[in-house]
């Protein structure tokens, strides 16, 4: 009977949840059970307590399998160890495990740590400086970031801020091979992770406001060399378009289009930089990843389509061979670049399963969308927007409200979100257990004046003026869980700043995210309830993640150092200093690094003494 | 004689006297000057690196009163011209000497 009585309790107050904003359905789903019936395919599968690539897998869903770290002892966790890297920069990319070694990478000027973790204080096991060249720092739009690392092949695989990708030897630190793909001095930087699937490291440019043309390529994981590129503007051959290529939408269907879209030879300085995150269904053989914002960013200058910016695109991972393709936003006239997350997922469909992709775009749309073939289910506001009407399923074309049409040198006020999106980069979390996604989000809206730009090969391509403000309620942010299938928020937690941070989702249905003013948060997955607030010393801006350490111990691990994107809100109440530690969480703070006696580190190597770079965000 | 007349302004235009880290804005203050350099702002994507409101973005904030490269007239006039080791273009070969002075001004008349 107790028990009873307690299950029914849970029960109630996972349908009550404390932080609801009352726009979702209190939850249907029985204790214990999926609110969805959604799955994934975990490959590559790593072990249990590993964290080999950002998103732990190819499908990008963040979901660890652990459970020592539950709801009933995650009020205790302190910090165990805790580690500064000495860079400045903003810091987005989550800590890899592999075995016994942490391995972390810094933003600018990029340099790569590897932590013992099986001895007290985790120690530094090698150092390894790249030396990127400096004038990558003045074309970087978005702070001096990097999003993260990955590990295969016995290598640690990066990009470096001006342009080259580099494989370090794990065990050694050394550097194995590094490639050059483009000149810095023209406005890309490379910013995004590097991620692996067997033999291929996929890596792209950044610089959607600085007139680039965007691409994205596969790299042989043994030296480096180019085996496909494919850019993301331009005539269907340097595309890697041809006749395999079947997007679902007449409109996105002719010849060219990547060409013909433009006025001109626009396309040339498009951008449409793949900046973003890359997911691979090991089934289809297939790669996704997003395109940014058109350029310039001032619309009335191209007019057209302007395809293949804001899009998502599938391709054979291994000729590259386009698939289809869906560009979100056609015409983007308020910067929402298509980069976000793409996460794989199977889910119930009208009496079938259907493989899709869900994704959360800048425009305030969350998408689920067939990824076999590119049609897209369902597309519903997970956030404030006020730029669509909605996104009319029968053509997959926006229905855009008149009002948020932006004018060359007159003010448009109170156009949602602004360009920053109802969410940026900052990766979501998928659980199996659960069924729901979940996702910091951005609550703001922008008052818009634009410019006509000339382009002037290595400064801003952009034209976009604005002020940004927060949007119904005062509040910047929230933290959400998502119905994929439905199109409906779950729960909602309000913060005062954008979640600018990733998110982590375990087995015990415990998920994990940060905020900009400094409060990192374990929340009940089913409720929203929050469980545990630890306050850290910046903003979080970086992604989360949990791994079991030599001593069978389960940690929960982030960096907080505040920076890229979020730095637009720096003049907000609340917004941190900079900062550049990783804390390692565990119940009660145990660990091989800390006890009642003289601990004593046996470090490899010694960190550089770090110079404070300029103070510019 | 037209040559001669250009020559003659050349020399006598304060801009084209050697500009030093002393040098000051032959245009500081002139209203003409400051909306001169407050259109280059915008055209020359100044305003995409720092701003339309000159606080900054991927540039520096340039109205906080804290210079790296030195705040005298003459030092922030040589910054634009020659660029920087940390990725700010250089101008020189995209303006005239004029126009990086009406722009010093501009940015002068914004100071806080
Ligand atoms: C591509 C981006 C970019 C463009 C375009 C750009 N700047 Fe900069 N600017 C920077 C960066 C980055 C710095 C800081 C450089 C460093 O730390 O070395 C800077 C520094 C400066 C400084 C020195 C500030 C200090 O603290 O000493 C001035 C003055 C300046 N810029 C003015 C301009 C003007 C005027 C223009 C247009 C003619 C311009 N900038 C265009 C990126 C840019």
């Amino acid at each position: 009977m107790r028990k009873i009585l307690l299950v029914a309790t849970l029960f109630c107050g996972a349908a009550i949840p404390a932080n609801s904003q009352g726009d979702g359905k209190p939850n249907a789903a029985p204790s214990g059970g999926s609110f969805t019936g959604a799955t994934a395919n975990f490959a590559p599968n790593a072990p249990a307590g590993q964290w080999t690539q950002q998103a732990r897998d190819y499908a990008n869903t963040r979901y660890s399998p652990l459970t020592q770290i539950n709801k009933q002892n995650v009020g205790r966790l302190r910090m165990a160890w805790s580690f500064s890297d000495g860079q400045m920069y903003g810091h987005e990319g989550a800590p890899l495990v592999v075995g016994d070694t942490m391995y972390l990478v810094t933003p600018f000027p990029n340099i790569a740590y590897a932590l013992d973790l099986s001895k007290p204080g985790a120690p530094i096991k090698w150092v390894f400086q790249p030396n990127p060249d400096p004038r990558a720092i003045g074309k970087a739009c978005c702070d001096k970031v990097l999003r993260g690392w990955s590990y295969a092949d016995g290598k640690l695989i990066y990009n470096l801020l001006d342009n080259n990708t580099v494989a370090v030897d794990a065990k050694t630190g050394k550097e194995v091979w590094r490639v050059k793909l483009d000149d810095v001095t023209k406005g890309p930087t490379m910013t995004m992770s590097a991620f692996v699937v067997g033999e291929r490291v996929y890596v792209a440019n950044s610089g959607g406001e600085m007139g680039i043309n965007g691409w994205f390529q596969a790299l042989d994981v043994k030296d480096g060399h180019t085996v496909w590129k494919a850019f993301n503007n331009g005539p269907d051959q340097g595309m890697l378009i041809g006749s395999d290529f079947k997007p679902h939408y007449p409109w996105m269907v002719g010849k060219d289009l990547g060409v013909t879209t433009w006025p001109g030879e626009m396309w040339k300085q498009g951008a449409s930089a793949a900046w973003g995150w890359v997911s691979y269904d090991p089934d289809l053989n297939a790669i996704y990843y997003g395109t940014s914002n058109p350029g310039p960013r001032t619309p009335s200058q191209r007019p057209g389509l302007n395809l293949w910016s804001a899009a998502v695109f599938a391709r054979d991972a291994t000729t590259g061979a386009a698939k289809w393709a869906y560009q979100f936003t056609p015409h983007d006239e308020w910067d929402y670049d298509g980069v976000n997350e793409n996460v794989l997922i199977e889910i119930p469909w009208k009496g079938a399963r259907r493989k899709v992709l869900v994704h959360f775009n800048r425009n305030g749309f969350a998408y689920t969308i067939d990824r076999t073939n590119g049609e897209v289910l369902v597309a519903k506001a997970f956030g404030h927007q006020n730029w669509a009407k909605e996104i009319d399923l029968k053509t997959g074309m926006p229905i855009v409200n008149e009002a948020a049409h932006p004018y060359v040198g007159k003010k448009v006020e109170n156009i949602c979100p602004p360009d920053i999106g109802v969410k940026n980069w900052n990766p979501s979390a998928f659980s199996p257990r659960t069924g729901l996604l979940y996702a910091g989000v951005f609550n703001s809206c922008m008052d818009l004046t634009n410019h006509i730009v000339q382009y002037i090969p290595s400064s801003p391509y952009d034209g976009m003026e604005m002020q940004r403000h927060a949007g119904p309620g005062g509040h910047w942010g929230e933290f959400i869980a998502w119905d994929p299938v439905q199109g409906k928020r779950m729960w909602s937690i309000k913060e005062n700043l954008y979640v600018w941070s990733g998110a982590v989702v375990t087995g015990s249905d415990l998920v994990f995210y940060g905020t900009m003013d400094g409060w990192f948060r374990a929340v009940d997955a089913r409720s929203g309830k929050v469980l545990w607030s630890q306050k850290l010393g910046s903003g979080i801006t970086a992604a989360p993640m949990t791994f079991v350490g030599p001593d069978k111990r389960q940690y929960v691990a982030v960096y907080a150092g505040i920076g890229g994107g979020a730095g637009v809100l720096r003049r907000e109440k609340g917004f941190m200093p900079g900062g550049n530690t990783l804390y390692v969480f565990s119940v009660d703070g145990m660990g091989i690094g800390n006890g009642t006696t003289q601990l004593i580190s046996q470090a490899g190597a010694a960190a550089p003494v770090s110079v404070p770079p300029a103070a510019h965000n | 004689m037209r040559k001669l007349v250009l020559a003659f302004m050349l020399l006598t235009s304060p801009a084209l006297a050697q500009v030093t880290a002393h040098s000051t804005n032959p245009l500081e203050g002139k209203a003409d000057a400051i909306e001169a350099g407050r259109a280059l702002f915008g055209k020359m994507n100044c305003a995409g690196c720092h701003a339309y409101d000159l606080t900054g973005g991927m540039g520096p904030d340039l109205t906080d009163g804290s210079w790296q490269y030195g705040a005298k007239p003459g030092e922030v006039y040589h910054t634009i011209a020659e660029g920087t080791p940390r990725g700010m273009p250089a101008w020189k070969d995209k303006m005239t000497v004029d126009e990086i002075w009406q722009v010093v001004a501009y940015i002068q008349s914004k100071k806080q």
